[in-house]
């Protein structure tokens, strides 16, 4: 993993910019590798990846892992409810309040949903959180994205992550192949 | 029997001679099963429907075995029903295992039209009408969940012939519930539309089956409606020891962040209703957490065991007991091993795990086989023939294990069954390099047990229902000629 950290950083080309944040719409948002902040828990770790302040607006981290069998194989992704079971938003703070009701996503083939949060945090501080959860078959693929201040902006940029090449090679690998 | 077939079949018949249990042969069709103090008694195909809860009745003179499935596969979603010509999808079999050696299947009830978990009508208990409070003393009602959206209740009195007698709808899931015979009291594992949770509980008084009566929504605080923040694990199931008991076991968790939570039962039912976090505390006497690698499937209470270690002991030689049993669910070893484990709840805000059972995978290259291996689900019958002296396990492909478990702080297996493939054992899949890789295998879903000593294995894989019985030093464990 260390390897892979000090060696891998990953360029996402958002040529297009994204919407509602002047500082990201800048042509190219660059993400680090960071190691896997969380505890060992029911899920083998995942990937954590840090934007900076001056690259995304605020700092803003997300943390992608797959879940093996943890989704309904005929229905995926049901409700809203059900990103708030599985999206990990339990590992960076048990206090998380949905702020609107979610959206159906899509990245790459896999479809499912995607809902901001506001994240309470353990010194008292507020963090904005989009979680996001894709069914592929029985399997889920999850991502919480989080920044220190509102990031209006955070569900794009977040998706627009995910659909990246590195990231969907990797996805599609850590689920079973393509 | 084809030239070819019969060619396959001896090849795996001297395949298993030669290498027993520890080559990592797939399964053929015609190879025996393998078996150790377990005797194949008979056998029904259910319809080569995907198989989920057995629960074995002595009706009148008659044993009737009521079997629930899980819905269809992709490749056959509405099975053909031979008795009535018609593709249905699965529901629940009715079968007369009176002749164990003879099963004949009776009935075929459809459940919710829908492949694998999203279909099908998993879930059966059954009560006699004279039993209940309030029943029909001629019935004999079924309590059965029909898919994700309700649950019903059917008179099964001429099990040939069932009618429907309630239903409870408006669900996003349901899974396996407890029903009080003696009291009518349900614990029915339900998704309430408005809770935060796929499966919790809703407690209903069904001693008149024809008029439910619902007591209160329950379940982990953080479940309820309005709440935010970390949702607790899912509920699994609950095993009640009734107002003598008065205490509920629920399991909560399948492979994952397993918990047993100890209820009061009078508690529960008599206490403050509204699903607050304070009243959901209200009947809570303590939770045993589990790792988070393991689930609780079955909580399966084993109250006041004579432990004879501790014969002597001036103070603790009987114990309270929970088998807890976790579910695989991810096939060829994709997770961490689901087993079994005992609890020593004596003293109950102080559960403490004691023991663990798992089958030995280098005795079968079980991890090769195919499907799912690891533990899934216990008999919970509590008849006196194997209660506090033998426990069943069914274990996928490892088929199912008897275990004796007078010292539960020393459960060791005694005997297993493992049933021979059929044409309609359906294959299992995983995901390597993109591409779908299929084996075909055992997959023994759920066991039950009944009065006489028989013990009934039903397969996730269509395989049908298997009838065995102990030989050998299991049959001596159990006390049993």
């Amino acid at each position: 993993m260390h390897s892979r950290l000090t060696a891998f950083v990953l360029a996402i080309g958002l040529l297009t910019g994204v919407a509602g944040s002047e500082h990201a719409r800048s042509d190219i948002a660059v993400w680090r590798e960071i190691a896997w902040p969380f505890p060992r828990d029911a899920w083998p770790a995942g990937r954590a990846f840090q934007c900076t302040a001056a690259a995304c607006g605020e700092e803003v981290e997300i943390y992608v892992r797959p879940k093996i069998g943890f989704c309904n194989c005929e229905g995926g992704v049901a409700d809203d409810d059900e990103v708030d079971r599985v999206a990990d938003l339990d590992m960076i703070s048990q206090n998380f309040v949905p702020l609107a009701p979610g959206n159906v996503v899509r990245v790459a083939d896999m479809s499912g949903r995607s809902r901001a949060y506001d994240l309470e945090m353990t010194d008292g501080s507020h963090h904005a959180a989009i979680g996001i959860a894709l069914s592929h078959r029985c399997d889920l693929l999850v991502a919480v994205a989080q920044a220190k201040a509102a990031a209006p902006a955070l569900q794009h940029m977040a998706l627009k992550f995910l659909a990246s090449h590195e990231m969907t090679d990797w996805i599609m690998s850590a689920l079973g192949g393509h | 029997m084809t030239g070819r077939v019969e060619l396959t079949a001896c090849l795996g018949i001297v395949l298993v001679a030669v290498c027993g249990l520890a080559c990592a042969q797939p399964q053929v069709i015609g190879a025996p099963p393998e078996a150790s103090n377990m005797k194949l008694v008979g056998t029904n195909d259910l319809q080569a429907r995907s198989a989920y809860q057995p629960t074995i009745h002595h009706q009148g003179d008659r044993w009737i075995a009521y079997i629930g499935h899980h819905g269809g596969t992709d490749d056959i979603p509405d099975p053909l029903n031979p008795i009535t010509g018609k593709a249905e999808p699965n529901g629940t079999s009715i079968v007369d295992v009176t002749d164990p050696a003879h099963p004949g299947y009776l009935r075929h009830i459809p459940g919710q039209e829908g492949k694998y978990e999203g279909g099908g009508a998993q879930m059966v208990r059954i009560c006699d009408g004279k039993s209940l409070p309030k029943g029909d003393p001629d019935a004999v009602y079924m309590l059965r969940t029909f898919g994700s959206e309700a649950h019903e209740i059917w008179n099964v009195a001429d099990p040939a012939n069932p009618v429907l007698v309630t239903r409870l709808g408006g669900l996003k899931d349901t899974h396996k519930s407890f029903w009080e015979c003696d009291t009518g009291i349900a614990f029915l594992v339900s998704g309430a539309p408005d809770w935060r949770t796929r499966r919790m509980t809703q407690v209903y008084d069904l001693s008149d089956p024809a008029h439910p009566e619902k007591i209160r929504d329950f379940g982990l605080p953080g479940q309820e409606p309005g709440a935010t923040g970390a949702v607790p694990t899912e509920l699994h199931g609950p095993i009640s020891t009734g107002p003598q008991g008065n205490r509920v076991y629920f399991g909560y968790g399948t492979d994952k962040g397993g918990l047993l939570q100890i209820v009061d039962r009078d508690k529960l039912i008599h206490g403050p209703k509204q699903p607050t976090p304070d009243n959901l505390r209200y009947p809570e006497i303590s939770r045993l957490a589990m790792s988070a690698f393991n689930g609780a499937h079955t909580t399966f209470p084993m109250p006041q065991m004579p432990i004879a270690e501790f014969a002597h002991d001036k103070d603790g030689n009987t114990r309270d007991i929970v088998m807890i049993v976790d579910e695989a669910i991810v096939n060829e070893c994709g997770e961490p091993r689901q087993m079994v484990w005992f609890a020593d709840v004596t003293v109950e805000n102080r559960p403490m795990m004691i023991s663990s059972y798992t089958v030995a995978e280098a005795s079968g290259s079980f991890c090769e086989r195919g499907g799912r291996f690891g533990s899934h689900s216990a008999n919970e019958s509590m008849a006196k023939v194997f209660y506090k002296k033998m426990a069943f396990i069914a274990f996928f492909n490892a088929g199912v294990r008897a275990l004796d478990i007078r010292d539960p702080y020393h459960p060791h297996e005694v005997g297993y069954f493992i049933p021979s493939i059929t044409a309609s054992t359906d294959k299992r899949c995983v995901t390597v390099e993109g591409k779908d890789r299929c084996k075909v295998a055992i997959q023994t879903n759920n066991v039950e047990t009944d009065e006489r000593g028989y013990i009934y294995i039903v397969d996730r894989a269509n395989t049908g229902l298997h009838i065995l019985e102990l030989t050998g030093a299991a049959r001596a464990v159990a006390g049993l000629p």
